[in-house]
């Protein structure tokens, strides 16, 4: 029973970091109906410009607010730059370009950086601590408090600020936005730095874990994508409980069905995409599809 | 009266489809003008014009300036407020919502807190509902949203799109009272689109006939009113 608790606790960390780049792929197909298979490339990318920050000696703390402004700022101007021009684009175009975008980040990534893997820092240490008889490291602590600090945060911007209505409205209903006065293509760029910067955290989250390089988010993207689905790609609340959903499943499956183990988690993730598109295509907090033809 | 809004030869159209054939209409300042017409004359490309969702040339100018390649977020902001077709409701978000939308770039604090309060005088209904989702209200609950979203974006020109489509008589009547309303004392002045010609030109003082994409009449309301073949002819009743 212990053991079980345990690795529910991890699978909730592990699952914050999945929720995190989850719900940057909501704000994004919420924006344009696209799912951006950058997204990870994108958040990898950030980590290293976190990992060359903190090199260079500045203090975590203050390399993690930075690094999420240059996420977002560069995530901005990937918007303006690459997707702008195309915007009108047939969907399965821009699908293309985003999985052109992935390849350049991660060449450019391997370029600047190398593919050697790095360890990169954690704020919090190793040790753990007897919660009720569940042993916690404070590394998990600290990336479930931090994921759920970024969710909240984007939760409140989104609801609670004219910002994030406008954000809203221009996602839903561009048309009837612009009328309103709400400078539509420039509240699709503001999501793709949201998008970039959340993505980012996932990113630095996670590098301590794995270790630092190019190709660290590809693993994490098939789990955040499996969140996403999960949760109905459409709802930001739902990539958050699909990303904890999946994180648990995800460590359960590896620690108590034999054949899984470490290597097969991997094939779990998209074991639920698929499952969850046959049963219930519009997962556990999506809308039903409606069209008028 | 001065024109705040003029229309001259305008042409529009969607793709190769052209639409409007040069039309020229003014608006006076303060005042309340109809556009009537069949289905398909194009009155609601006309207002599409005005705030650019079509492609037009000729030249409409609003407040003496021209509206020549701005883009509908400043002709917006320049002080139109247009309603659609359908209503432009934004249905995942609630009502309160919907009506922040309408006020969200104004400054004016105080302002803007008595122009909630107007608007809920005039549509009590929509004070009781501010938390539903927009989605919940009944097609004239609606109608009174797009109106009240409207009125809360303080424009100088209202563009309306069919206020009367698909409600029953009672409420159109109230719902251009309220128009009426506005126009006197908040000087809004308003473009009406109507098919419902009788109505419209009861509040109107003023009427364009269009008559695929051209203007074939136009005058006092009270005149078209009284003119037996216009009424025959263009109106329908």
């Amino acid at each position: 029973m212990q053991a079980l608790l345990q690795q529910v606790v991890s699978g909730i960390a592990i699952g914050g970091i999945f929720a995190s780049l989850a719900l940057a792929l909501v704000l994004i197909y919420n924006a344009m109906g696209l799912v951006n298979f950058a997204q990870g490339e994108m958040a990898m990318l950030a980590t290293f410009v976190a990992y060359a920050l903190i090199n260079r000696g500045m203090s975590y703390w203050i390399v993690f607010p930075v690094t999420l402004v240059l996420a977002f700022g560069g995530g901005i101007v990937i918007q303006r730059v690459v997707i702008r021009p195309v915007e009108r684009a047939p969907i399965l175009t821009l699908v293309i370009i985003t999985l052109g975008l992935a390849t350049l980040l991660n060449g450019l990534a391997g370029f600047m950086f190398g593919y050697v893997p790095r360890s990169f820092p954690s704020a919090f240490s190793a040790q753990t601590i007897d919660l009720l008889g569940v042993f916690i490291s404070y590394r998990d602590l600290g990336v479930m408090g931090v994921s759920g600090l970024v969710l909240l945060a984007v939760y409140l911007l989104l609801q609670r600020t004219t910002v994030g209505l406008t954000l809203r409205a221009a996602a839903h209903h561009p048309e009837a936005s612009r009328l309103l006065g709400v400078q539509v293509s420039w509240m699709l760029a503001l999501g793709w730095g949201l998008a970039s910067a959340v993505g980012a955290v996932s990113g630095i989250m996670v590098a301590p874990i794995l270790f630092l390089e190019p190709n660290m988010m590809q693993s994490i993207i098939i789990y955040a994508f499996a969140a996403a689905v999960l949760g109905g790609i459409e709802s930001p609340l739902g990539a958050v409980v699909g990303g904890l959903i999946v994180g648990v499943t995800v460590n359960l499956a590896g620690a108590y069905i034999p054949f899984v183990g470490g290597d097969l988690q991997l094939a779990v993730g998209l074991a639920i995409i698929i499952v969850v598109l046959i049963i219930r295509p519009n997962g556990l907090f999506g809308r039903a599809a409606t069209r008028r033809v | 009266m001065t024109a705040l809004l003029e229309m001259k030869e305008v042409h529009a159209g969607y793709g190769q489809t052209s639409v409007l054939h040069g039309v020229s209409l003014v608006v006076p300042e303060g005042g309340i003008v109809s556009l009537l017409g069949a289905n398909g004359a194009g009155k609601t490309t006309t207002l599409r014009a005005i705030t650019g969702g079509v492609r037009w040339s000729g030249d409409i100018k609003f407040g003496g300036r021209s509206l020549r390649r701005m883009s509908t977020e400043d002709v917006v902001r320049g002080g139109i407020a247009h309603v659609p077709e359908g209503r432009g409701i934004l249905t995942e978000l609630t009502v309160d919502e919907n009506l922040k939308l309408g006020s969200h770039l104004r400054r004016d604090g105080a302002e803007v807190r008595k122009d909630y309060d107007r608007v809920f005088e005039y549509f009590p209904v929509l004070k009781e509902r501010r938390r539903l989702s927009a989605s919940t209200l009944s097609g004239g609950e609606q109608q009174m949203l797009a109106l009240a979203r409207a009125f809360l974006m303080k424009p100088r020109l209202m563009l309306l799109d069919e206020p009367s489509l698909g409600l029953a008589p009672m409420i159109v009547r109230s719902i251009f009272e309220i128009i009426r309303s506005i126009n006197q004392s908040s000087r809004v002045t308003v473009l009406l689109v109507e098919q419902n010609a009788r109505i419209a030109l009861d509040l109107s003082t003023h009427a364009y006939v269009l008559e695929v994409g051209r203007v074939a009449v136009e005058g006092e309301s009270e005149e078209l009113q009284g003119n037996e073949s216009v009424r025959r002819s263009y109106l329908g009743y």
